[in-house]
């Protein structure tokens, strides 16, 4: 395939941290991304979701799921660039309280919320981050939930990533584990699965850049029927997934 | 106070400086007869088209209050501002006369906007019950609700969504039908919801939104305080009702424990004829659970 344009050379430093954003949002990170599938499961299940009806599925999914968590991951982002100022913990609780608020269902949420306290428990193996372990603390004495992209944009920020790429990385991840639960539950093949994660990535693009102008208090998501998917999971007689 | 539910409505919708219609406040606020124990219609503020002609009360002591748009329904321009204070104990119903029409947007008018503001008093009850929504073609509309809920307190609020005037084949063909709701319990967020459906830019159809149903409806179920452990029981009763209610292909129902203090019940539907009757065998029940008390339906639909 030709590249679009030449490749950009990247310094010593954008080089490593591109490879560790790389790694922070492979959806093989053991921290358990690949047990979910937020209430696809039961769309499959009840025979509502079939294989040609994925690349719409994806972006609507893209468009209203995803696009909350991409606001959310920015805002967490921004709590690690303070410009000196102390750490802000309540708004990091209010981010988290908000994310568990507008996620209905209660597998879902705590799914979402299971895979970020792993992620940062993750991220604190791998140095010494105080402002990680003080939200982690935080969040644990106001007994309140850590969401998986909050999470992701926290520590994305603490290591000094590139917010939009940040993002963009964590979209891609959100899309590829649920293409990867896809192959899990339907007839879909590698080559197609392959092919419907590249053909997102425009989508992912634009979602991107898009929540860069919302915020958590505006940013619309109606996604009822996924919702109602995720609700009866518990109820399903036989399940490969968590949630 | 109103002034403050005015405000808020302005600085959530920029578009409000746009030309408009009326813009109005209904503030209602309920007290406890201490010497009966009835509830009562203490003090309303009511600016038409929002209207509540009085507050009957019910069987148990219960204040049920119809709340009535003289316009026949919301207009574009339409800027509405709805308050509603339940003081410590009193226990309230509220619905509507019938469904709430909104009507085509006119050229040059900014959407119709409602903003509701909801306290509920410690202990105190509400059972907000209204009709559903029907955005007619060409509509916009835009509400936001903010609910509070003190120690104690409970409620069963439910809102129904339309497709549009489904019985003259008119569905989907609004411009824009955005819901904005918050509840909270002493303080903290335990449920919100950024509902947004504007099909002439989107694929309302879409598996990843509404997928083959029409109607949607919501229903909050909370009492604050109560144990942890009894969420997850009563989600288990509920799911055996919401099952029994669901017939894949016609409706859906599914219930979940919301982070705490409350439960929400999804309702997907093709037509709009078994989501009333669904939610009212769902608060029947629910409230027979939480409260240990019938839940008495309001009078119009007796």
């Amino acid at each position: 395939m030709t590249p679009e344009r030449e490749p950009v050379a990247l310094t010593p430093s954008d080089e490593l941290a591109h490879l560790r954003l790389l790694h922070l949002a492979d959806s093989a990170l053991p921290i358990g991304s690949l047990a979910h599938s937020f209430g696809l499961e039961t769309l499959v299940s009840v025979e509502l979701l079939h294989v040609g009806d994925l690349p719409d599925f994806l972006h609507g999914y893209l468009r209203e799921a995803a696009m909350l968590e991409a606001v959310a991951c920015r805002e967490a982002f921004r709590l690690a660039q303070p410009d000196g100022k102390e750490f802000d913990a309540i708004q990091w609780i209010e981010i988290n309280d908000c994310l568990s608020a507008l996620k209905p269902a209660r597998e879902s949420r705590m799914a979402s919320a299971t895979l970020g306290r792993n992620f940062l428990h993750a991220a604190l193996g791998l140095g010494d981050f105080r402002l990680l372990r003080k939200a982690r603390d935080t969040s644990l004495e106001c007994g309140g939930l850590i969401h998986q992209c909050a999470a992701f944009g926290l520590v994305s920020g603490v290591l000094g990533f590139e917010e939009t790429r940040a993002v963009l990385a964590y979209l891609h991840q959100v899309s590829a584990c649920l293409v990867s639960a896809c192959q899990r539950l339907m007839p879909l093949g590698q080559t197609e699965a392959t092919r419907i994660l590249w053909n997102l990535k425009p989508a992912i693009v634009e979602v991107g850049a898009d929540s860069a102008s919302l915020n958590l208090e505006t940013v619309p998501c109606t996604m009822p029927l996924l919702d109602w998917g995720a609700m009866e999971h518990p109820a399903l007689a036989t399940r490969l997934f968590i949630s | 106070m109103a002034a403050t539910a005015k405000h808020a409505l302005q600085e959530s919708t920029p578009e409000l400086s746009r030309r408009g219609r009326a813009q109005a406040l209904l503030r209602l606020n309920f007290s406890l007869d201490s010497t009966s124990g009835h509830t009562f219609l203490a003090d309303s503020y009511q600016d038409a088209p929002l209207k509540v002609v009085r507050a009957f009360t019910m069987e148990d002591g219960t204040a049920l209050a119809h709340l009535h748009n003289v316009s026949g329904g919301l207009l574009g321009g339409d800027r509405l501002a709805m308050q509603v204070n339940l003081a410590a104990g009193t226990k309230v119903q509220l619905t509507t006369t019938g469904a709430t029409r909104i009507y085509r947007n006119r050229e040059g008018f900014s959407a119709a906007m409602q903003g509701n503001e909801i306290s509920v008093g410690e202990g105190a009850l509400l059972e907000y019950l209204p009709d559903a929504m029907i955005p007619f073609a060409g509509s916009r509309y835009l509400q936001r609700t903010s609910i509070d809920l003190a120690p104690g307190a409970g409620m069963f609020w439910w809102e129904i969504v339309a497709p549009g005037r489904e019985a003259s084949g008119e569905l989907f063909e609004y411009k824009e039908f955005a819901m904005r709701t918050s509840v909270s319990a002493m303080g903290r967020r335990i449920a919100a919801e950024n509902l947004c459906l504007r099909p002439r830019q989107e694929n309302v159809s879409s598996l990843a939104r509404l997928g083959p149903y029409r109607y949607a409806a919501t229903l909050y179920i909370c009492r604050v305080n109560l144990e942890a452990g009894a969420w997850r029981g009563a989600e288990d009763q509920l799911r055996e009702l919401t099952a029994a209610l669901t017939r894949r292909g016609e409706i859906l129902w599914g219930v979940s424990s919301l982070v705490a203090h409350g439960l929400l019940v999804r309702c997907l539907a093709r037509n709009g004829r078994e989501v009333l009757p669904g939610l009212q065998a769902v608060w029947r029940s629910a409230k027979r659970h939480l409260y240990g008390q019938e839940a008495i339906p309001p009078r119009k639909v007796n």
